[in-house]
């Protein structure tokens, strides 16, 4: 199941990592989730890369809609979406591990 | 959104979308426009975005429409595009091969000998002496490589002799 998931995400793509990163700290609507990429991750998320992001992560099951505040829709992460991230980083901590030691190795 | 500088652009690029994800997040969508161009984000750069993901939206494949099925389309599509440009690659140098006779002595010497090279159906017999079955595959007929040996003296065995024919004539 977890080579699945993190298959689901590496399709997915890194805008909906960084957004699944994001709904991971607590409900967020498009321009607060927009403000909070920037700050951690330092990506300028665009409108248009942003709700296609969650509208894929919506039918994966990742994340869901909550009531619409007025015009807002805010987004939280599901079970299936903490399952997918935590799979997921913990890959890209595995690839990032490696490619760390092959630096040291190879004394790059 | 309108009310707003460039509001028109993003509405432009958000009605370029599918209605059903206009009816989904066209309103939060404009609004989230509205509050980056009040952040100082250029409205074209925001429109874009949308456009882009218009794009995207109509492209990439919704649940039930597998995904083999868009890149046999797709697929399918690429293989007549490129069938029929290789068929009006092949056409175009055949003609030109046909036409560029040089030389002002061409027209008056050209009855004996060139009147069949001149047609276009026998002027691809006459370019390349060899049946249709041995020509090579139309790419490589079309590259201008292939092609130029047609337009030479050597390939149009009947040009030649039409040189020698009114140099004789003129001596």
């Amino acid at each position: 199941m977890s080579t699945r998931e993190r298959d689901v995400l590496r399709r997915a793509g890194e805008a909906s990592v960084l957004v699944l990163i994001s709904l991971a700290a607590g409900p967020k609507h498009g321009y607060a989730l927009i403000q909070d990429v920037r700050q951690f991750a330092g990506v300028e998320l665009g409108p248009g890369t942003l709700y296609g992001a969650l509208d894929r992560l919506e039918r994966l099951g990742l994340i869901e809609p909550l009531p619409a505040d007025e015009r807002r829709h805010p987004y939280r992460i599901t079970e299936p979406g903490t399952s997918a991230l935590r799979a997921h980083l913990d890959s890209l901590e595995r690839v990032s591990a490696a490619g760390r030691l092959r630096l040291q190795l190879g004394g790059a | 959104m309108n009310g707003t500088p460039g509001g028109g652009l993003v509405g432009a690029a958000l009605r370029c979308y599918p209605a059903r994800w206009r009816r989904r997040h066209a309103d939060e969508a404009a609004e989230v426009a509205a509050l980056l161009i009040r952040d100082g984000a250029p409205a074209a750069s925001i429109a874009w975005s949308y456009f882009l993901g218009a794009a995207r939206e109509w492209l990439v494949p919704r649940t039930g429409r597998p995904q083999s099925a868009v890149a046999a389309v797709l697929l399918a599509v690429t293989c007549v595009l490129g069938f029929s440009a290789a068929l009006i690659a092949e056409t175009v140098p055949a003609r030109a091969a046909g036409t560029t006779q040089p030389g002002p002595s061409r027209p008056r010497t050209a009855k004996p000998n060139t009147a069949k090279p001149n047609t276009a159906k026998p002027n691809t017999a006459q370019s390349h002496p060899a049946s249709p079955k041995a020509r090579p595959v139309p790419s490589a007929a079309s590259s201008p490589r292939y092609a130029a040996p047609c337009r030479t003296p050597a390939a149009g065995h009947p040009r030649s002799s039409v040189r020698e024919a009114a140099h004789a004539r003129s001596c």
